[in-house]
């Protein structure tokens, strides 16, 4: 590849990038480049921030601190390159290797151009200014030796970004299958959001082991608790194992070379660069072999094998889709299990309701931490609605762009002879057996550890309906009047304008405003057994069956304007959400 | 013989753009009728507000003798349509059959007849062996075979064909085309557009043709034979000047 391709290639990035901006609007075009801006400005303060850390605060500082600070920033740095790759994962190469290949440019050219081009990345352009600014500060600051930091954080860089790139490389091979690709995507940003928030989990879990634990200081009065810290704690010598660690585990080394480097030996900072560099060298080795396989097509993954009699197999069997409800309109049915066909094989919507899964595990966790501490019979309905609230929560991003994962799907809703409420109805009903699933489940949960009665668990049984209806009557209006499109295999939305995105954000902040209904049964519950001798339990449950009951009774009234609604808007909603992807 | 389309000076405007420009079309019922035009000449536009996927900017349209205006009364025309719209309308996460149930069911036929003819169109349209992939995973060509299915499932009185032949193979091509002679022949309407003129002059007793977003030639497929082929009729209805004009500077050396 020549200069002036080179050139070209950078050129049709930058036309690519500013058509996308230019696409969402002139307000999402500047909200952007504010961003970028103030990105640009956090580099440059980071830059001169590691500096002044490098050449003052740590120009004195003992070994053990060094380890400390690098490899803090090292972690933090890591962990947004996580964030990075989740986000990039759905999108193509910088330079997409099957629209340029018909041209005469080299498969190693545009290889090296997508590795190089995968550094503009913000975690990169926060982290790196500040890395190198440290590394320049410590020459400053402790002169001779440290000059080894440079190659040795580089050289960590380019075994980060190689390796990732290579793993970016395999599962792209692997994406070729498409239902795949989704199912690949959605399970990469749950195992990272896993590994995220994992950290919170043990903490927590540990936290409790602790405090359960006999003679443990947390168990102790505060004034034995000083006593019994260690003299000397603040600068406790590093276990064993932490030390070993950072000579075993490669992105470690940068910690390890700093403090090496702070007592006097080099050799750990020199073995470190050269074992980063050569573990990048190789992961862009493999990752440069994986693109040459992927392009003579013999990508990763198995081959599917053909499967001839499976017509036969399913045309013997009643399919989901043939199914009827009593009560409901056969054409309110047939659009309800289409659609929760749809939702349930939708990776998307999977990774949306394991997400909430896990937050919910999370926070169930941290109750169970203070379980011990005792919550007090009157509190523990106010947990059950707010157990309901958490979960609806985490719906609300599907049940309020409910057009918005069918895609070009709508296209058939639009030419569809139904009337337009039967089509809100069957979103809604779609929604309903993961509505009630989720929030049963995480009420069982709730009831089980918090030891709630069986009274105030049938009145949030009561309250979860009440809630659904509410959450469905407010995503029917909210997926007519701001639909945005989302891409598939993905949470990501795509093209969204800046007023479309106010209103999603506004729309999230209110949503604990719109579930202050569902607090009022057992408010008044408490209210009636403090003024009165009334027991709060059956007074909660009677006034949940009154909420929803009038619920129903809204969403009911509620479908014929929103049909209106939408049988006005249907083609707006088209225009949107069939909107494809540049 | 009453009409299948009528409109009335029917435009579309995307901004100063006139896509369709005062079309005033007629189709009379039991045609079957080829509506043709170069690229970005108003073809697909056209078929985006016959079918109720594209609201028009002016002008007024009856579909099989209705006027579409009232919602009420769009529905129950759409009821007797069937359409294979130029970007297709599928639902990614169902399979073929299950794509198929649906459309049936929403046009409320009889369970036993969705079966039976969703068994039908999957073995006619060759898609039965590929009946437990997802849509996603289908070809274009796939794709389209499905969506004409879907079109044909109800039995309609009038079909809308946005490029129905494009990425489909040969062999459902030829099955396709003998189907929609018997639709016609059953004395339904079949409105299509194709830039293939072999196969508009082959299949359609009508001929429409648009440029620049105005009906320039409207005829029965015999006149034109007449007065000789339909290409020369589509090139001279178009601008055949612009054939004379396209010519590469380096080759003419």
């Amino acid at each position: 590849m020549d200069w002036g391709q080179l050139r070209t290639i950078i050129w049709l990035r930058g036309r690519l990038i500013r058509n996308q901006w230019s696409r969402s609007g002139k307000l999402n075009a500047i909200l952007t480049m504010i961003v970028v801006g103030i990105g640009y400005v956090i580099a440059a303060a980071g830059g001169l921030g590691g500096v002044l850390l490098g050449a003052f605060a740590l120009a004195k500082a003992p070994p053990r601190d060094m380890l400390v600070a690098w490899d803090g920033i090292v972690i933090v740095f890591l962990f947004f390159w996580m964030i990075g790759i989740v986000t990039e994962l759905q999108r193509s190469e910088t330079v997409d290797i099957s629209r340029m290949l018909h041209l005469p440019v080299s498969l190693k050219g545009i290889f090296l151009v997508n590795y190089v081009a995968s550094h503009l990345t913000f975690s990169i352009i926060l982290f790196l200014p500040a890395m190198l600014g440290l590394c320049l500060g410590l020459v400053l600051g402790r002169r001779g030796a440290m000059i080894l930091m440079f190659p040795l954080v580089l050289g960590v860089i380019f075994m980060v970004t190689a390796w990732t790139y290579c793993l970016r490389g395999w599962l792209a091979a692997l994406m070729v299958n498409k239902r795949r690709r989704r199912a690949i995507i959605a399970g990469v940003t749950f195992a990272f959001i896993l590994l995220s928030q994992l950290p919170n989990l043990l903490g927590n879990l540990l936290h409790n082991h602790e405090r359960h634990r006999p003679g443990t200081a947390k168990s102790m009065p505060s004034d034995q608790q000083s006593s019994a810290r260690p003299a000397g704690d603040e600068k406790a010598p590093l276990p064993p194992v932490v030390l070993a660690a950072h000579k075993y585990v490669p992105f470690l080394w940068v910690g390890n070379g700093a403090m090496s480097l702070a007592s006097g030996n080099v050799w750990p900072a020199v073995l470190g660069a050269a074992g980063a560099f050569g573990i990048g060298g190789l992961g862009l080795r493999r990752a440069y072999r994986a693109t040459l396989r992927f392009y003579r097509g013999q990508a990763a993954g198995k081959t599917s094998v053909k499967r001839p009699e499976v017509a036969k197999a399913a045309a013997a069997g009643k399919i989901l889709l043939e199914r009827s409800f009593p009560g409901v309109p056969d054409e309110a049915a047939a659009l309800a299990l289409a659609f929760f066909r749809s939702l349930m094989r939708a990776p998307e919507v999977k990774m949306a309701l394991a997400t909430n899964l896990l937050m919910l595990l999370i926070f169930g966790a941290m109750v169970l931490v203070r379980r011990s501490t005792g919550i007090e019979d009157s509190v523990k309905p106010f947990i059950a609605s707010g157990a309901i609230v958490f979960t609806l929560l985490g719906m609300s991003q599907l049940m309020f762009n409910q057009f918005g994962f069918d895609r070009s799907g709508f296209r058939q809703l639009v030419l569809l002879p139904a009337p337009r409420k039967w089509i809100l109805l069957g979103k809604n009903l779609a929604f309903l057996p993961i509505a009630l699933g989720m929030g049963l489940t995480i009420l069982a949960f709730a009831a089980l550890t918090l030891h709630i009665s069986l009274t105030v668990f049938l009145a949030a049984g009561l309250q979860l309906v009440a809630a659904f209806l509410l959450v469905a009557m407010v995503g029917n209006l909210l997926s007519v009047l701001v639909p945005h499109r989302i891409a598939p295999g993905s949470l990501r939305r795509t093209k969204t304008s800046a007023m479309t995105t106010l209103l999603i954000f506004a729309s999230r902040l209110l949503f604990p405003t719109a579930m202050i209904p569902l607090f009022i049964p057992p408010a008044i519950g408490l209210l009636m057994s403090r003024v009165t001798s009334l027991p709060a339990a059956p007074v909660n449950l009677l006034f949940s069956a009154v909420l929803a009951g009038l619920l129903a009774l809204f969403y009911k009234l509620s479908l014929a304007p929103l049909e209106q609604l939408l049988q006005r808007r249907e083609k707006q909603i088209l225009q949107v959400v069939t909107e494809e992807v540049e | 013989m009453t009409l299948a389309i009528e409109t009335n000076d029917l435009t579309r405007c995307f901004g100063e753009l006139r896509a369709v420009d005062d079309l005033n079309l007629r189709v009379e019922g039991g045609t079957f009728y080829g509506f043709l035009g170069p690229n970005g000449a108003g073809k697909s536009t056209t078929i985006k507000m016959l079918t109720g996927l594209l609201a028009p900017t002016r002008g007024t349209m009856r579909i099989l003798g209705e006027q579409v205006n009232n919602p009420e009364k769009a529905r129950e025309i759409k009821r007797r349509v069937g359409v294979v719209p130029e970007e297709l309308a599928l639902f990614e996460n169902l399979t073929a059959r299950e794509y198929l149930t649906f459309v049936g069911r929403m046009y409320r036929l009889a369970p036993a007849t969705v079966r039976e003819r969703c068994r039908e169109l999957l073995a006619m349209m060759d898609l039965a062996e590929q009946e437990k992939k997802l849509t996603l995973e289908y070809s274009h060509g796939m794709k389209k075979k499905l969506t004409l299915a879907a079109a044909l499932i109800p039995n309609p009185d009038l079909l809308f064909l946005d490029e129905p032949f494009e990425g489909v193979d040969a062999v459902a091509s030829r099955v396709l085309r003998d189907t929609l002679k018997r639709c016609v022949a059953r004395g339904a309407t079949v409105f299509l557009t194709s830039h293939v003129l072999e196969i508009v002059e082959r299949l359609c007793t009508d001929v429409g043709i648009i440029a620049e977003g105005r009906l320039v030639h409207q005829s029965t497929m015999d006149e034109i034979r007449a007065a000789g082929s339909l290409e020369e009729r589509f090139l001279e209805a178009v601008g055949s000047d612009h054939v004379e004009r396209q010519k590469l500077s380096w080759l003419e050396d």
